[in-house]
């Protein structure tokens, strides 16, 4: 059975049909053909496909797309402001926090809730805001780095 | 697959009756959609975040209540829970990953009815109730004999579970929850154990303790022996140790590929000795001696 989707994602009015057992993941990746956020674990518990939902990171892998209906989403391709990459993006260029990149955008998506809902992170809120994010290359330090540049710019 | 977003509970419970064991019931998502994906498509999946109402935490007349649509996160961030509940603030606190807590639902922890679900043995030890809505009326289970294996609870496939109703804990006592896993976030417990302690009013012996078992049995447990071993008595080094071991023969794991049942044993000697000596020590101010 198929379900109209009517949301907004990262700014702008999207409207389109998918089946009802489609994930938010699949919604944006196959249907909206916006593949920056990652499929992995497809479990919930990676965080690959991290997206920003009314102002909270969730797993978009296991969230329904309909519970996109009125809903505000940002995803990793609502970051940069055209050629200008927003400052999580380019703290973790700047302190290598990259390595596949495959768990990349995920994290950054977790980093930018994080400092949404607070400008200065302690390292507490820092470990429980990627909790849920896995780097199979194993480059948390770097990750972490990163989190504080950004703090620290923001 | 058919697809339903019912506005009230009412048309959920029409729904429930109309599809009977076909009809699947989702809220948060985090583990119907994994079943979804993983394993099969219900024949209908009825989705009850629209039902107004179902979300919430208020407080009335020496109780709790907590709306079944209730993320875990809102209960993390609650400061009444943190403050009256601290054994569900825990339990909240440890659960999955932060991504998680903010789309699960408490309502959905209970119906998954997991032995190993984060917030049970906690709403054991609280002897809080599940209001339950079926189409002949609503009525209140304790969650003493709300879960009955596996996946099965009393919500059965035709009812809904609308609310969380917790008696707030006696004065003086302190609760905690305890997780055993191999990592911090994402993993679910090989044992949790939730210890609600209340002393004597001179803080001297145990009043009461209620312990309960978490994924050492087919569903969450208490460990009634050994809360009346401790009834009554001063909380010794000796008692706490007889406790532990008595817990571990109150459990009936299985072994898996998290853990033998003989280290879930284990397990649950050692999280009670320790739920006891941190509860004693909150709750009297003392050290076990």
């Amino acid at each position: 059975m198929s379900v109209t989707i009517n949301t907004t994602i990262n700014g702008q009015a999207v409207s389109a049909s998918a089946e009802a057992s489609t994930s938010l993941l699949e919604f944006l990746r196959d249907t909206l053909e916006m593949k920056g956020s990652k499929l992995c674990c497809n479990t919930g518990e990676c965080g690959a496909c991290t997206v920003i939902y009314n102002g909270k990171p969730i797993n978009s892998c296991v969230t329904m797309a309909a519970d996109a209906n009125g809903a505000k989403i940002t995803t990793i391709e609502g970051l940069a402001e055209g050629d200008k990459l927003h400052p999580v993006q380019q703290a973790f260029i700047d302190t290598g926090a990259v390595q596949c990149g495959y768990c990349t955008p995920g994290f950054i998506m977790s980093v930018k809730a994080l400092l949404d809902r607070t400008k200065k992170p302690t390292a507490a809120d820092i470990e429980e805001a990627v909790s849920g994010n896995i780097c199979r290359c194993t480059g948390y330090n770097k990750i972490v780095d990163a989190i504080h540049l950004a703090a620290a710019k923001l | 697959m058919e697809y339903f977003e019912p506005k009230s509970i009412g048309d959920a419970l029409s729904l429930l009756s109309k599809h009977g064991a076909e009809a699947k019931v989702i809220a948060g998502g985090t583990d119907v959609m994994v079943d979804i994906k993983f394993k099969e498509e219900p024949g209908a999946l009825v989705n009850i975040k629209k039902i107004p109402s179902l979300a919430g935490i208020t407080e009335s007349g020496g109780s709790l209540r907590i709306g079944a649509l209730t993320t875990i996160r809102e209960i993390e961030t609650s400061a009444i829970v943190r403050e009256k509940l601290p054994v569900l603030w825990e339990a909240a606190h440890q659960f999955a990953s932060l991504q998680v807590r903010n789309t699960a639902t408490i309502g959905g922890n209970i119906c998954r009815a997991s032995p190993s679900g984060e917030t049970l043995t906690p709403l054991l030890v609280l002897e809080a109730n599940a209001i339950l809505a079926f189409s002949d009326g609503e009525r209140s289970e304790a969650f003493k004999t709300f879960f009955q294996g596996p996946g099965k609870s009393a919500v059965g496939a035709k009812g809904l579970l609308t609310e969380i109703e917790i008696p707030m804990p006696p004065a003086g006592s302190k609760g905690v929850y305890l997780k055993h896993a191999v990592r911090g976030a994402m993993d679910i417990a090989m044992v949790g154990v939730a210890v609600m302690l209340t002393p004597d009013g001179g803080k001297n012996s145990v009043q009461e303790v209620r312990v309960g078992l978490g994924a050492v049995g087919p569903t969450p447990l208490r460990a009634p022996k050994t809360e009346a071993l401790l009834k009554g008595k001063p909380l010794t080094a000796a008692l706490v140790k007889e406790a532990g071991a008595l817990a571990a023969t109150e459990a009936s794991p299985i072994s898996d590929q998290r853990s033998s049942a003989e280290n879930r044993r284990w397990i649950v000697e050692a999280l009670t000795r320790r739920g006891l000596e941190q509860t004693w020590k909150a709750a009297t101010g003392k050290e076990v001696a």
